[in-house]
């Protein structure tokens, strides 16, 4: 019993295994992808409010390696901050970040995630901040989906971290994180 | 003769036929145009490039696009960036001539020189309006192409320009040293 079970999950590994590099290289001859993506930004002492970005990734072909480029848009309004102070600490609560970033994917079609290493700008009304970006993320491929082998979704998790100032404040450290998902189109 | 050294004479007169079989009917591959041809060459055809880079001038840090045409040695560029400071940012846009040391192969240095306009836009400064100043810059680098299409692109630029105050009366010459990495994408 214990025999045919160990066999069993080594089969359903397998298969998956070959599932998974099967849709992999579905998607491999594809050198470039655009991306949109939505979800969260949790803006460090400000709160967390939607997020949405758009992306462009190069896959350099024969290696492991891509690069991307991408805008993001959001906001950084506080309920807190607008309730209890009423103060306004930049000129508008809009939200735009921009990065250009690295990654290494080292298994595409497997279960690990790819890590991102880049720059970015953090455009707080105003104010401009030049930021780190790391990240991980998930490309998973959707052959067949909706009758195309170029289309893949993906998850994104990264931290933006630059030094601030408020209101002549001493410089520190914040680490801004986003959290998307998103809708990738092969090409 | 022994038997071992008749065998050790059969091996080597097998060996020797084995050889020169081997070399009759596997000749060398012919020099395909594939295989002459180089990764880049600059010379076939006018190229275009976008080149997204960041980078640091000063202690402040920077980002930018280049667009580049080229045909062979010659390369004009258009090229604006952000430099992000605390007080203010500086968007500075040059149109620049650059010269390619190299036409062929995946390494490709060059020297720049160009000039443009500087925008200085003030930061949560009430009252304080853009200032723009005329500015020029050279310097040189070098693009690495990991394939036809994509490469890498290293540089360093000297940048200078003159304000003067409000009234006119005192001119000072400024310098900033800027280093970039970027990617670079090439488009025939």
């Amino acid at each position: 019993m214990t025999t045919t079970s160990f066999s069993s999950r080594i089969a359903l590994i397998a298969a998956l295994a070959v599932t998974l590099a099967g849709s992999a290289r579905a998607q491999a001859h594809f050198e470039q992808s655009l991306t949109l993506s939505g979800g969260l930004y949790a803006a460090s002492g400000f709160g967390t409010n939607f997020y949405s970005s758009g992306r462009y990734d190069y896959f350099i072909p024969g290696t492991r390696y891509f690069v991307e480029a991408s805008l993001g848009v959001g906001s950084l309004s506080s309920k807190v901050i607008s309730t209890v102070t009423k103060a306004r600490i930049f000129t508008s609560d809009n939200l735009v970040t921009y990065e250009f970033a690295g990654a290494f994917d080292y298994a595409p079609g497997g279960a690990m995630p790819y890590f991102l290493f880049g720059v970015g700008g953090v455009r707080e009304g105003q104010e401009t901040h030049f930021a780190g970006v790391l990240g991980i993320g998930k490309r998973i491929a959707l052959p067949g989906f909706l009758g195309s082998n170029a289309l893949g979704f993906r998850y994104d998790i990264r931290d933006q971290i630059f030094s601030q100032v408020i209101n002549n404040s001493d410089p520190f450290i914040v680490h801004n994180i986003t959290a998307t998902v998103g809708l990738q189109i092969y090409f | 003769m022994s038997v071992s050294s008749r065998l050790r004479s059969t091996l080597l007169a097998s060996t020797l036929l084995c050889a020169a079989a081997h070399g009759q009917t596997t000749p060398a591959p012919p020099v395909t145009e594939s295989t002459r041809t180089p990764l880049i060459d600059l010379n076939e055809s006018v190229a275009f490039e976008v080149c997204p880079h960041t980078g640091m001038m000063g202690s402040s840090g920077t980002f930018g696009l280049k667009l580049l045409m080229t045909y062979s040695s010659f390369s004009l560029e258009l090229a604006g960036e952000q430099v992000i400071g605390r007080t203010a940012n500086l968007y500075p846009v040059s149109v620049n001539a650059v010269l390619n040391l190299s036409t062929h192969g995946r390494l490709i240095p060059y020297g720049a020189v160009g000039a443009g306009l500087w925008l200085t836009v003030p930061v949560n400064a009430l009252g304080a309006e853009t200032v723009s100043t005329l500015g020029m810059n050279f310097g040189g680098g070098a693009r690495f192409f990991i394939t036809r299409t994509f490469g890498i692109r290293l540089e360093a630029k000297q940048y200078f320009t003159s304000i003067s105050d409000s009234r006119g009366l005192k001119n000072d010459l400024l310098f900033f040293q800027e280093v970039s990495v970027g990617a670079t994408f090439l488009f025939h």
